[in-house]
């Protein structure tokens, strides 16, 4: 069933809609200019104690997020689920299906913070952003080869960091799952690191594309359980492993919602 | 199996796998622009089409020459032609 998300725009503003919005974005503007002055003196202290730069901004980025969730506390219920699934300095690749612009945002919501974020290329043009990205070595993955993105992803899994991906490769405008691309799961396989499927919902609520208004609402962040990728070695392994996460995301979906419908 | 149980197939057997909209399953469509394909989705793409019609695919020269849905219809009658 597709959800209408442009139907959202033309529901008449409340009050609590345009207080929200009346705070959230200058908050926002406000937090992101206080994480920019505050990084040099935060990446100068982190390299003296010699914490690698990648490593590092991924920890400031990590802890900009949790800024971010704080201040839509107010206007926005956040769940985290499955928090067990996830183990301390293991690597692994994260699938997680894509709504909204702020999903980025609510993985400050994970207990980790070593991610490299795998995206397209227009999150790099924002100017605001860029710098950190690329400190952060964060992947544009639209631009670059398959040998080059798993050399990459390798090299983080080296390091006992994990790997982002949005297989979807865009946010969805109906609500519902898009068709999922292939590069994530060939990078699982090849990488032999464990897939673990992340659903997000309720974010396309907050801000789908299309919409300039925030509106309240509750985000769930699921962990779903690892999945062990040396049984997908054979050549159409990506294939069936990408069925199983989609199958194994929509489930989580479905029933995340239902939980939601419940509570209404 | 006729020309047209031929392209039927491999527009059934694309739109499963990719998830496709048969209405802009066209021959002229690009499998890039228009489907919104991806280079890495041109080995899934070979992957299905030897699942569906039981034959390898070897001609990597000639895959990487496709570009339209057309061109595969062409490419696959014409494997199909040499293996008749």
């Amino acid at each position: 069933m597709s959800r209408s998300l442009s139907g959202l725009s033309h529901q008449p503003l409340s009050a609590v809609v345009v207080l929200m919005n009346l705070w959230c974005y200058p908050a926002l503007v406000l937090w992101t200019l206080t994480g920019m002055a505050l990084f040099p003196l935060f990446y100068l202290s982190g390299r003296l104690l010699q914490l690698p730069p990648d490593r590092l901004t991924r920890l400031a980025i990590w802890i900009y997020g949790r800024g971010w969730l704080l201040l839509m506390r107010p206007f926005v219920r956040f769940r985290r689920q499955g928090m067990e699934h996830l183990t301390k300095d293991r690597p692994c690749l994260f699938a997680v299906n894509h709504f909204s612009f702020f999903d980025t945002y609510c993985m400050a919501l994970l207990p980790v913070y070593n991610i490299m974020f795998a995206v397209r290329s227009w999150p790099f043009r924002m100017f605001w952003y860029r710098g950190f990205m690329r400190l952060a070595r964060y992947l544009d993955v639209e631009g670059s080869p398959l040998e080059v993105i798993l050399e990459h992803c390798r090299h983080a899994f080296s390091r006992q960091g994990a790997v982002l991906f949005f297989p979807e490769g865009h946010r969805s405008r109906t609500g519902e799952l898009q068709r999922f691309y292939s590069g994530a799961f060939k990078v699982a396989i090849a990488s032999k690191v464990e897939l673990v499927p992340l659903c997000i919902a309720g974010t396309e609520s907050l801000l789908p594309p299309g919409r300039k208004l925030f509106r309240p609402c509750t985000v769930t962040l699921r962990v779903l359980p690892p999945i062990d990728t040396h049984d997908f070695q054979d050549r159409q392994g990506h294939i069936r492993l990408r069925k199983l996460t989609k199958e194994r995301l929509a489930a989580a979906l479905d029933d995340i919602r239902r939980q939601d419908a419940h509570a209404l | 199996m006729t020309e047209q149980d031929v392209i039927e197939l491999i527009d059934s057997s694309l739109a499963e796998e990719f998830e496709l909209n048969r209405e802009e399953m066209t021959p002229e469509a690009n499998i890039y622009e228009d489907l919104g394909l991806d280079s890495l989705d041109t080995v899934d793409m070979v992957i299905v089409l030897e699942a569906a019609f039981k034959f390898k695919i070897r001609e990597e020269e000639a895959v990487r020459g496709i570009r339209t849905l057309g061109d595969i219809h062409r490419f696959v009658l014409e494997k199909m032609a040499e293996s008749s």
